[in-house]
């Protein structure tokens, strides 16, 4: 290793420590990942890993990484789906795995405080016995962190009725690519100037590195209730969908599952999904217990209507956690029906539902591939799992060949080209199927406004070779196209 | 009519109506290149809020941008143009049996933009959050002549840096919001409010804080001083049955005298209520919102009124919302040294508030002041951001926080 390697890695650890700093080839490779099927987006080696414990340390590495010129990748557990934890360009990943102390809880203001790594799970384990939970749950919620949950501004089952998590957001400390500390938002609303809190939810680990979250937390509902309902078909289960948004009723979690994800779970987890079932759909009502009695009725009486053929209704919580199991445990029954799989992530407006699960039916009969559906239904986000065996001659192409039609279809449906995971490298070519240059150079904006330097988490979002120029040079563009002058 | 609205005195030498986003757009491209200053204006319902402009040369109204872009009412998404008024959205919703759960201040003039840009929330801001919430999408037009969108029209959406919240609340100095994208809810079937009259603020205090401990979930709570009389007040919704029920174990937690209005009328009174909290002040009076975390509201609003009263000014409305933290004041000030009296209000105020705002005063008392409370530790950022999309600052130069 080179004289500046080592100079680095002790600079590194005269911060953290010996036990603070990963360096060796050996113990970097589980960092050129993410949770990410290989193939679908790139993997690359830093040149090291900071395993921070304190604010103050992360801000040291910060400057040290502007020193040695380098760029810096943040990283929670690793379970991103989009390459977002990958330091595509080297330089330094700062993991937050250890900053993991859940500072604060007040229920009297229903907030939390807490360090970037506190898994997800564990906090609303923390705050269930004082009567609050914390709302946003994807379905990684053992592994995720909630540092990884801000960057992506990740979702879950219950966003339907609750918002992801920029909606339960109040205020994060940061550490700017500078190395300044600061804070934005706080525990009262209403201060002044732009909101960076929601710039920065949702900003991949690409604008600052979030050392202190401070959440909304939720009161526990008096009342839960989860039906189970079987339909013959994925086409009457949407139907019921449909059918029960527009009678008014909002679900806390409204989850579709098909024969092919069905085939998987229960001969696994053995939650009671009919095998002969076209598609399940599982809805959970929750609130004030006389309301959802009533609306239990009637999502049950909808269901019935589409075609259901049977609803099942559990109340107490270990017949509803065994409902939801089935849910839960759905990547994870995926390794009964094949040895790879590529979980997609697109989102249509609820109506364009059924239109768009045709298409992903026909796209698994154009590629030949088996693809299984397991969607946040009320919200409209797809997740399609499309099944192959990467030993197969030209697999991995072709799922990402199929996975490419798959996001096409769905912006043509009027939708978006994520709705949980982000865009990371994943998705940064199918940019422009959404956004024009111009709509690009505002998002540049904020990326030049945090980070002119372009040294957090470079490469990811933008499409490759983007070059975060500013409005003002796009004026002269317009101009010239209004007259018809396309010199530039 | 063209005549410009004046904003904190000044007024524009001209007021011009784009007919289209990319008018506006152009509009702005050709204020930026004749080095003229921009106010734009919804339903002119918010003028008051900021410091004074330095400057405005412009009144750009987003009147003309004022239909319904999209709408599938089982997709529960709207897309509006951002002149559309609050008012006309409503009832537009109403037919389909939805709406948005907001109650802004200001009345039925107000613009969709106008909200976004000012983030202005009313007491229902404790049970259905605000349009920070709601917002989906937006297209915005800058100074550089292009309209530039995100989001989408999907209610979960992670596809690249989130603007629509860089833009709520930044008082259009980014650029003009022309239309957004936001999600619709259905309507509540049956609503209720109490009013429960009391003798003294901390009457009021504690009945609102029993009814918060309680099984309710209130879209809104309020303890509050209007037309002289202390009270609480509770607004709940849900399905009819579920609403008798809980109006009845409110009525319990509130112990007092308490009045019980359904429906429309319940409706109604939140209207008069939140006209209380209009952007506007008269020439004797100034309207001040404090914050803080919500278990400090109660010493909050205690500490408000000893400072209103020390100050000689007389509190016309006093509205503070339980369980969010947020206290509005309206109050009358000795026009003689009135300047003085607010600042030396604020200045008390502000070790034990997280932020003052002064909403709305005639302009003279806001000259000597930062209406705002001072700038955000994050201010060089936003100077960035500012510079970013609009370098020559043709957007409301310093009305917005760090005079930006
Ligand atoms: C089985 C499975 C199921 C999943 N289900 C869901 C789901 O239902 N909904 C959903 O939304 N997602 C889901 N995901 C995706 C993923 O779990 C989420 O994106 C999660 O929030 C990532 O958290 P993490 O700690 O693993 O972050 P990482 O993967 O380590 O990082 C993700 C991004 O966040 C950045 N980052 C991490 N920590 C910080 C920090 N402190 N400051 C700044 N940036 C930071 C990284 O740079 C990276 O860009 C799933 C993933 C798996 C493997």
């Amino acid at each position: 290793m080179s004289r500046a390697h080592d100079h680095l890695i002790e600079r590194l650890e005269r911060i953290l420590g010996p036990g603070g700093v990963f360096h060796r080839p050996a113990d970097l490779l589980v960092y050129e990942y993410d949770g990410s099927v290989e193939g679908a987006v790139d993997t690359a080696a830093p040149v090291a890993v900071a395993l921070p414990t304190t604010t103050e340390q992360v801000a040291a590495i910060v400057r040290l990484a502007n020193e040695f010129d380098l760029p810096v990748t943040p990283r929670g557990a690793g379970t991103g789906l989009s390459g977002g934890a990958v330091a595509q360009r080297g330089g330094i990943v700062v993991a937050l795995t250890r900053m993991d102390r859940i500072l604060e809880i007040d229920p009297e203001d229903r907030t939390a405080l807490v360090e970037p790594g506190v898994i997800n799970l564990e906090l609303s384990e923390a705050t269930i016995p004082g009567g609050h939970f914390f709302a946003p749950d994807p379905s990684s919620q053992k592994a995720c962190t909630v540092g990884g949950n801000v960057a992506e501004n990740s979702g879950g089952p219950h966003c339907l009725k609750y918002g992801v998590t920029t909606n339960h957001v109040l205020g994060l400390e940061v550490v700017l690519p500078d190395g300044r500390v600061v804070w934005t938002g706080g525990r009262a609303g209403h201060a002044p100037g732009y909101d960076l809190t929601g710039a920065l939810v949702g900003s991949e680990g690409m604008l600052g590195i979030v050392t202190k979250a401070l959440v909304r937390l939720t009161p526990n509902p008096e009342a839960t209730l989860v039906e189970l309902a079987a339909f013959p078909d994925v086409e009457s289960a949407s139907l019921a969908v449909s059918r029960i948004i527009a009678a008014g009723i909002v679900p806390a979690a409204l989850e579709l599952m098909d024969n092919l994800t069905i085939q998987a779970v229960e001969p696994a987890y053995h939650a009671g999904y009919p095998m002969d079932a076209g598609a399940v759909l599982l809805a959970e009502l929750d609130g004030i217990a006389e309301d959802v009695r009533a609306e239990g009725e009637d999502v049950a009486v909808l269901c019935r209507e589409t075609g259901a053929t049977s609803v099942r209704v559990a109340s107490e919580k270990p017949e509803r956690d065994l409902l939801w199991k089935g849910r839960k445990m759905a990547l994870a029954a995926m390794g009964r029906l094949t040895p790879n799989y590529y979980l997609h992530d697109t989102v249509v407006p609820r109506t364009k539902l059924p239109a768009a699960l045709r298409r992903v039916a026909e796209v698994a009969t154009e590629y030949d591939l088996p693809i299984a559906n397991v969607l946040h239904a009320g919200d409209g986000n797809l997740h399609p799992l499309i099944l192959f065996d990467r030993r197969q001659p030209g697999a991995v192409e072709r799922v990402l060949h199929a996975s490419h039609e798959l996001l096409h279809s769905c912006v043509e449906l009027g939708g978006a080209l994520s709705g949980e995971h982000g865009i990371g490298t994943e998705k940064r070519a199918a940019l422009t199927l959404v956004f024009s240059a111009d709509d690009l150079a505002a998002m540049a904006g904020i990326k030049n406004s945090f980070d002119p330097k372009s040294c957090f988490n470079p490469e990811k979002l933008f499409p490759a070779g983007y070059r975060c120029g500013e409005v003002r040079a796009l004026r002269a563009q317009a101009l010239a196209q209004k007259l018809g002058i396309y010199a530039m | 009519m063209n005549t410009p609205p004046t904003i904190d005195g000044l007024t524009p030498s001209a007021l011009v109506t784009p007919l289209s986003a990319a008018e506006l757009a152009d509009t702005l491209a050709q204020a930026a290149a004749d080095g003229l200053k921009v106010a734009p204006i919804g339903g002119g319902t918010a003028l008051a809020l900021g410091n004074p402009p330095e400057r405005v040369d412009l009144a750009l109204s987003t009147l003309a941008l004022n239909g319904v872009l999209d709408y599938e009412p089982s997709d529960l998404v709207l897309s509006v143009a951002a002149g559309a008024r609050f008012a006309d959205v409503q009832a537009l919703l109403a037919g389909h049996g939805q709406t948005l759960p907001l109650d802004p201040p200001g009345d039925a003039a107000a613009t969709i933009g106008g909200l976004i840009a000012t983030a202005l929330a009313g007491p229902r801001r404790l049970g259905s959050g605000t349009l920070r919430d709601l917002l989906i999408g937006i297209a915005v037009a800058h100074p550089a002549g292009i309209v530039t969108k995100s989001g989408g029209m999907v209610v979960k959406n992670v596809t690249g840096f989130d603007l629509p919240r860089l833009y709520h609340g930044s008082l259009g100095t980014l650029g003009v919001i022309v239309s957004a994208n936001l999600k619709v809810l259905p309507r509540a079937r049956a609503e209720a409010t109490l009013i429960a009259r009391v003798v003294a603020l901390d009457d009021a205090l504690a009945a609102a804080d029993r009814v918060r401990a309680s099984r309710l979930r209130p879209v809104a709570l309020e303890a509050a001083l209007v037309d002289g009389a202390w009270f609480a007040a509770v607004r709940l919704e849900g399905r009819p049955a579920t609403v008798a029920t809980l109006a009845a174990e409110a009525a319990g937690l509130l112990e007092s005298d308490t009045e019980t209005l359904h429906g429309t009328d319940s409706a109604a009174w939140w209207r008069r209520y939140v006209a209380h909290q209009a952007v506007h002040a008269a020439p004797d009076e100034a309207l001040l919102r404090f914050a803080v975390r919500p278990r400090a509201t109660a010493d909050l609003v205690r500490a408000v009124l000893r400072a209103v009263d020390g100050s000689g000014a007389i509190p016309r409305a006093v509205m503070a919302s339980v369980g969010v933290g947020t206290v509005i004041v309206r109050a009358a000030l000795d026009p003689e040294g009135a300047a003085a009296t607010l600042s030396s209000l604020t200045a008390t105020i502000s070790p034990i508030a997280d932020h003052v705002t002064v909403i709305a005063a005639p302009p003279a008392w806001k000259r000597g002041l930062d209406v705002w409370g001072g700038a955000p530790q994050t201010l060089d950022v936003m100077r960035a951001l500012k510079s970013h999309f609009d370098p020559e600052r043709v957007l409301n130069p310093g009305r917005f926080a760090g005079r930006i």
